[in-house]
């Protein structure tokens, strides 16, 4: 009769200890969990405060422009001659436009066709072989591109052409869009991956070709996906510098042709923002530009976010 | 046992001795403390770092640190007050085309940097004059064939607005002549780098650049007014096309700064390792 009590008793004690065991487990997840998410917080909270400062800096020296120059002459005139105080940025921005336009219309049907490619139809063995390929042609850095471009790229199309110089918006297209491919084609490439199995089965099962498959099931399902590619890809095209500045020409006017040489906001920052006085218009006309700079990103992932969220309501 | 210890106290004493002594005469020899900053012409750059790394193997507790943007930053970051030293290609200390004289400076001559036109090595042209320039410069002359080369557009080369290769060889090549802007054949590049290569590829080019920066098959130097560019040519005066390098301070040098530029400009750092670099000794001029 005593023993069975005095194994109940000592259950009895050992559950007991088993809830205080939990107990302690449980305050320290909840100890843990507390500061990870002050950690996430927080880590949230420098981030956008760094991304404010830079705002806020660019802004400030920016807007200085406006006590010395009507902003309609910075918009709307073509002219930029800084030496004699002539700071109209249109030309620059007509051409970063057009330059990011004609990057995307070279680079987004590649890119995402590869991207099918590798995602639907190579086989294992290629697509082994194609992303590894892809990744480490993302971690090139700019400048050589541009090096390629100036001493490659630029004898080919004044071979090609019969210009005298060669360096301009195709030029700066043509690299560019090298540089964004392998971006958009991974990311695309993922989003089509992540298709689930089914639609592809549903699709055939009705009878559809391979064709359609892509084209009416998988292309629209990994849309919003491919859409985030390019933007990113687009983003680069437009902030980037080095390797356009070496194939553009650098020259402050409206590109007519495919061939003027001309500059864009980039090329044109990073040509003059070393021998610029600090306290100087042109200094703030520079500041301005890259305040656009930030902008015309701002607006074109705003734009595109839109279309997308659109394309998947319908 | 008794001579051996002795012998050791007294090596050991002998060694003490001269180590303190050494000590004390470093010590003594080493009075100057303090720490330069410079800024400015990337031209200058390779001299600046060769100069502070000898001055500061002869004074280990100076701290020179040289970075090198563009000839314009060197002035206005003495402005500022961010650098001790600011190097520039031009007299910053007065007015030059488009740049305003930076008041209360004194620039100091350290070096002698001389330019050469240069065009690609397709182009049969060995000899262009002021006037040439001038034209080819301002877009009057556009076609190889008005300079007595084969018949082909120019495309004319040149370094951005505010460069200090730019400002020099604006005053001296073209006599101060415009270089003109809205061009089809005319493109800018950001520095002496990517000048070469661009007049190295691009075939019928012409540009500018510091005569150390003139090697290689695929660019080749051009005469000025008959005369060939080098650095002979610079020092007996018949060769025009070149500047003083200038260290910008505000008002005269002081203390450290004042010991540094003392040391580039003197007579051994000038014809030792500056001579070296390919930069001409400022005592080699007459004028």
């Amino acid at each position: 009769m005593g023993a069975p009590v005095q194994g109940l008793a000592s259950r009895a004690q050992k559950g007991l200890s088993e809830v205080k065991v939990s107990e302690k487990r449980h305050s320290r997840h909840l100890i843990s969990n507390t500061l990870s998410r002050y950690y996430f917080i927080f880590s949230i909270l420098a981030l956008c405060f760094v991304l404010g400062l830079v705002i806020i800096f660019i802004g400030k020296t920016a807007l200085l422009l406006f006590a010395h120059l009507s902003p309609a002459e910075f918009f709307f005139s073509f002219n930029w001659t800084p030496e004699e105080d002539a700071f109209g940025a249109a030309a620059f921005i007509v051409n970063t436009l057009s330059l990011t336009a004609l990057t995307l219309l070279i680079a987004v049907p590649i890119s995402v066709g590869m991207a099918v490619l590798c995602a639907e139809i190579a086989p294992k063995w290629m697509k082994n072989f194609i992303r590894p390929v892809l990744d480490l042609l993302v971690g090139i850095p700019s400048i050589v591109y541009g090096y390629l471009g100036l001493t490659v790229l630029l004898p080919f199309l004044r071979r090609v052409s019969g210009e005298g110089l060669g360096d301009g918006l195709l030029a700066a297209a043509l690299v560019l869009a090298l540089m964004v491919l392998p971006t958009i084609c991974r990311i695309s490439d993922d989003a089509i991956v992540a298709v689930p199995r089914k639609y592809r089965d549903a699709a055939y099962a009705l009878g559809s070709t391979r064709l359609q498959v892509i084209m009416r099931v998988i292309l629209p399902a990994a849309s919003r996906g491919i859409i985030s590619a390019i933007i990113l890809g687009m983003t680069r095209a437009v902030g980037e510098t080095m390797a356009v500045v070496m194939v553009i020409g650098n020259t402050p006017q409206l590109a007519k042709t495919l061939f003027t040489p001309s500059s864009v906001l980039t090329s044109n920052i990073v040509m003059q923002i070393s021998n610029v006085e600090f306290d100087s218009t042109w200094n703030y006309a520079l500041h301005m530009m890259a305040f656009l700079l930030l902008l015309i990103s701002f607006v074109l992932i705003l734009v595109i976010r839109i279309l997308g969220r659109k394309r998947r309501d319908a | 046992m008794k001579m051996f210890k002795k012998f050791t106290v007294t090596a050991l004493t002998a060694v003490i001795a001269v180590t303190a002594s050494f000590a004390g005469v470093a010590a003594a020899a080493d009075t100057l403390k303090g720490k330069i900053t410079v800024n400015g012409s990337t031209a200058l750059l390779p001299l600046t770092l060769q100069a502070a790394k000898e001055f500061q193997k002869l004074h280990p507790k100076v701290k020179i640190a040289a970075s090198g943007k563009g000839s314009v930053t060197g002035p206005q970051a003495v402005k500022k007050g961010i650098a001790d030293i600011g190097a520039c290609d031009w007299d910053a200390s007065i007015d030059v085309p488009g740049f305003k004289a930076f008041d209360g400076q004194v620039a100091n001559k350290v070096a002698v940097i001389p330019f050469a036109t240069i065009v690609n090595k397709n182009v049969g042209v060995d000899n262009l004059t002021t006037e040439q320039l001038q034209g080819i410069y301002s877009g009057k002359i556009t076609n190889w064939k008005e300079v007595g080369g084969s018949d082909a557009n120019i495309v004319v080369i040149t370094r951005a607005f505010g460069s200090g290769t730019r400002v020099n060889y604006q005053a001296k090549a073209l006599a101060g002549g415009d270089i003109v802007k809205k061009e089809k054949n005319y493109k800018e590049t950001g520095s002496s780098g990517d000048m070469k290569t661009a007049v190295a590829t691009t075939p019928n080019a012409i540009g500018y650049i510091d005569l150390v920066y003139v090697s290689g098959s695929d660019i080749k130097a051009v005469k000025f007014n008959g005369i060939e560019a080098s650095t002979d040519n610079v020092i007996n005066g018949s060769y025009k096309i070149w500047a003083y390098g200038y260290y910008m301070t505000k008002g005269q040098p002081t203390g450290v700064t004042k010991e540094f530029i003392d040391y580039v400009q003197s007579k051994k750092f000038q014809t030792g390792s500056l001579k070296k670099l390919k930069f001409i000794p400022i005592a080699a001029m007459k004028s």
